[in-house]
């Protein structure tokens, strides 16, 4: 329990850290959103003047932030100016899309890479396991942006899954059947593409988590017990290995939510990326500061959930845990 | 032994390419802005051996013409290609004028061994210059990383208690932030029409000071644990000063992490640029960098049918692909070499 | 100094040397008590007294050269020229029994007991006047303690050096020390000259390490005297 709020604290205390950080940068900046209409002669010096009081943008630097974070307590989260409403509700929106392409991704990166990982480590030193660690650097050492354009210029030109966005023009015409497999159709190359991204590194730790467990003088001494392979395997080497392999999967689902906003954007799939980088060429100060922080809370949360997992496996964290009570 | 004979090899690569497109003046053909309208969307040139009359030792290539279907070849007429030939102007370095070029073809001709773009700039030519922007973008961006790193790590890990806990939890607080949403936010709230000098110093200055987190971690990591040493005890009973001890004992320890970070981080780094290019964020048209050359491949009709043009992604490919193996030796070589 | 581990002998070593600050108490170093002294006054006394650890593998830089390692004292101190430094070492490599020739040697090319000797060798750089040595013998195998404590005796002959010699092995302690301190949980139990500690030991502390170690010399003379 204690562990927990700990924890939690510190999660609390990141996320603060990071508001003002967000805060801090975006207001250091020369740039403001009235620069455009500033250069528009027909908008007077006045007019703006008096939307920048309206928007409280003439304030000092505390009181705007104390103004933004009792917004986000609200639960507007600042308001836009491109779209003249509160904020909140267009990150929602759009929030709900990222999720689903990262937890999706996420599922499938683990399936793949679970398996493929565990396979290529018993299986060490053997043609599989070479041939996939050459895959696996290449895959690792090509930059993202680079899977993105690739995948998409296959989808183009091939023409198998639906390419832009993430439904199809009539979509509301169709049954509900129908739509999930629209949705999911253009779920295709982006989910592809992240997968692509980082199941590698999936595959690479759970391969090296798999060998220590395997190394391990107890696995040794329960072979030389005579057990079988598989038995071995299921009931002796994987629980070992469980617990490296679950904090990892908090850490890469953190980490894929900071990975979808390229893909988004260039596969035009609409989630959070497409609308900070929106706001960010209107220097719509407030829906960026709200996306980035949305999606750093989306990290923390993904990092505390990693630590709350691997409390809950791993007895050694739970008896410091009864020895600090 | 096959490790440092890896690694050789992949340093001596790595300088080829460095070379070559240090070089870019003298081994492109075309200079990088000169358009050639008529030709734009132009498919690679042909380089040939063999033709009607059969072998020619010398290489040539057909002429082009452009009509209403695009460009084609012309087989009427050949240009053999020359090399070491006099051709346009340009500047070493930014410094001295010359127009010694590896190879082309006489002016009548044309010779695009990638194709052209929408204005019918020579992509090869392109990609040369723009590998300059985009590898010394990546270069600086990582020195600054590192810099800073280095500094803040060997800080945070030397002196430890309240400076090591603040240190190290603002690095936390800069890991959870998305990097890519921090870089397009900040890049997003500077001025975004800049002469392309400031927006290129900016770029660096943003890339670089973003990713300091992760190896200052590293760096700390290691002089938290050289610094408890015997050996670092054993000097300080000689009366050694805190700065003859970071010299001599502990900052040798962070050379093998700096060395295999710097490996990594160039290829991500010249990838961020790439990316900031692309969606309009970075180094802006004329001037070329393979970000924004990349960008006009968000066209659906220029992704479908000008395969050429995807030439920066092969460029950034094998860039990121040669120094990450390099990384991975370096990172191997270190382990099997540490005491 | 003995005990058993845990005894506090380590820490004692590392007050005495002044690698740790006491918290209370007194270290007499001739007329001066160094326990008080701040950092920049305890410079000119940190030549008088050094410390040899147990380790030979962790107590020098891996990357240094047998030169470099026996040197490094005078360099921080910046003490000599480099010919000074250079002849210094040559003359302590030969004193420690090592060849001279082998000065440029990295360190890991060195075995166990030849590190520790590089250990004394630089420890004597300073020209010290007590020597702790913090269970310097325990990491050698059996043979090269000897060859060892058979070094460190003449060299104190030769220096004139005072011994501040921690260990749990009594039989070497015995066989070295002139007087013995016992400590068990931090305290000092019992002190006297060797002969008397040994033969009667008052303390229980001490009865238990001087019984323990009497039924492992019984057990030896036992098989010697059978296998004769």
């Amino acid at each position: 329990m204690k562990y927990l709020a700990q924890r939690l604290v510190r999660a609390i205390l990141l996320f603060v850290g990071v508001s003002v950080l967000c805060f801090l940068f975006t207001e250091l900046a020369p740039g403001s959103f009235f620069d455009e209409m500033r250069l528009n002669p027909q908008v007077s010096p006045e007019t703006i003047a008096q939307l920048q009081a309206q928007y409280g943008l003439n304030q000092p630097l505390a009181v705007r932030y104390a103004r933004w974070a009792r917004s986000v307590a609200r639960g507007d989260f600042g308001y836009s100016l491109a779209y003249n409403q509160p904020v909140a509700p267009l990150l929602w929106e759009r929030a709900k899309n990222t999720l689903l392409l990262t937890c999706t991704a996420t599922l499938f990166t683990w399936l793949i890479g679970l398996p493929l990982g565990i396979w290529t480590a018993a299986a060490r030193g053997k043609l599989l396991d070479r041939f996939m660690a050459i895959v696996s650097s290449f895959l690792l050492s090509i930059p993202e942006i680079v899977i993105a354009i690739a995948l998409l210029a296959l989808a183009v030109r091939t023409r198998i899954v639906p390419v832009g966005g993430m439904m199809s023009l009539g979509y509301e015409d169709l049954s509900g059947l129908a739509k999930v497999r629209d949705i999911s159709l253009h779920l295709l190359l982006p989910a592809s593409i992240l997968v692509l991204g980082s199941v590698a590194i999936i595959e690479r730790h759970v391969r090296a988590s798999v060998l220590e467990v395997l190394d391990a003088p107890c696995i040794q001494s329960a072979r030389g017990l005579g057990i079988g392979k598989v038995r071995l395997l299921f009931r002796h080497v994987l629980p070992l290995a469980a617990n490296p392999a679950i904090s990892l999967f908090g850490f890469s689902l953190a980490g894929l939510l900071g990975g979808s906003l390229l893909v988004e954007v260039v596969t035009g799939w609409p989630g959070l990326g497409p609308l900070i980088l929106d706001a960010t060429l209107a220097r719509d100060l407030y829906v960026v500061i709200g996306a980035v922080m949305l999606s750093a809370l989306f990290m923390i949360g993904g990092n505390v959930v990693a630590d709350l997992l691997l409390l809950a496996c791993d007895p050694r964290i739970r008896a410091g845990e009864a020895d600090a009570a | 032994m096959r490790r440092k004979a890896a690694m050789r090899l992949l340093v001596a690569a790595l300088i080829v390419l460095h070379l070559a497109i240090l070089l870019a003046g003298f081994i492109a053909p075309y200079d990088p802005a000169a358009q050639n309208r008529e030709f734009a969307y132009a498919p690679p040139t042909r380089v040939r051996f063999f033709d009607a009359s059969g072998f020619h030792w010398r290489p040539f290539v057909y002429a082009i013409s452009a009509d209403f279907n695009g460009v084609h070849q012309d087989r009427s007429q050949k240009y053999p290609l020359h090399f070491f030939l006099r051709g346009e102007n340009y500047k070493v370095l930014g410094v001295i004028t010359t127009n010694l070029h590896f190879f082309g073809v006489e002016r009548q001709g044309r010779i695009f061994l990638f194709g052209t773009d929408a204005y019918g700039r020579d992509e090869f030519s392109r990609l040369l210059y723009g590998g300059q922007i985009s590898l010394a973008a990546g270069l600086l961006a990582t020195f600054i990383t590192l810099f800073a790193a280095a500094i803040i790590g060997t800080v945070s890990g030397y002196y430890g208690k309240f400076v090591d806990e603040s240190l190290m939890g603002s690095a936390e607080l800069f890991l959870c932030l998305p990097w890519f949403y921090f870089l397009v936010g900040v890049r997003a709230f500077l001025p975004l029409h800049l002469s392309p000098a400031s927006t290129f110093l900016l770029l660096i200055s943003v890339i670089g000071l973003i990713g300091w987190a992760r190896p200052a971690r590293l760096i700390r990591g290691v002089v938290l644990s050289a610094r408890n040493r015997n050996y670092v005890l054993a000097a300080r009973g000689f009366g050694a000063s805190n700065f003859y001890l970071l010299r001599r004992h502990v900052a040798p320890e962070t050379f093998g992490v700096l060395l295999t970070q710097a490996a990594l981080l160039v290829p991500q780094y010249v990838a961020a640029e790439a990316v900031l290019s692309f969606f309009g964020l970075g180094i802006a048209e004329p001037v070329p960098s393979w970000g924004n050359m990349l960008s006009t491949l968000q066209q659906y009709n220029v992704l479908v049918s000008y395969y050429w043009l995807l030439a920066p992604a092969l460029a950034l490919v094998i860039t990121s692909v040669t120094y990450w193996v390099l990384a991975d030796t370096i990172h191997h070589w270190l382990q099997s070499h540490s005491i | 100094m003995v005990g058993s581990s845990g005894s506090g002998k380590s820490t004692v070593a590392r007050c005495v040397t002044r690698l740790e600050r006491p918290d209370a108490g007194e270290i007499w170093l001739g007329e001066t008590d160094i326990a008080r002294l701040k950092a920049a006054e305890i410079r000119p006394f940190r030549s008088a007294i050094q410390m040899i650890f147990q380790d030979p593998v962790t107590s020098m830089n891996p990357r240094m050269s047998a030169a470099e390692v026996i040197e490094e004292p005078l360099l921080i101190q910046g003490r000599g020229t480099r010919e000074d430094r250079r002849a210094n070492c040559a003359e302590l490599m030969e004193k420690v029994q090592l060849s001279a020739g082998w000065l440029d040697r990295r360190i890991t090319e060195f075995s166990g007991g030849q590190r520790q000797r590089i250990a004394i060798a630089r420890a004597l750089t300073l020209r010290p006047k007590v020597l702790v040595l913090d269970e310097a013998l325990s990491g050698l195998d059996i043979s090269t303690q000897a060859e060892v404590a058979e070094l460190l005796q003449e060299l104190q002959a030769a220096y004139s050096l005072t011994y501040l010699f921690i260990s749990h092995d009594l039989p070497l302690v015995a066989r070295m020390a002139d007087w013995i301190a016992v400590m068990s949980a931090g305290k000092i139990v019992e002190q006297g000259p060797v002969r008397e500690i040994i033969s009667n030991p008052k303390h229980p502390e001490t009865q238990k390490l001087v019984g323990a170690a009497a039924h492992f010399g019984a057990a030896l003379a036992k098989a010697q005297g059978a296998s004769a």
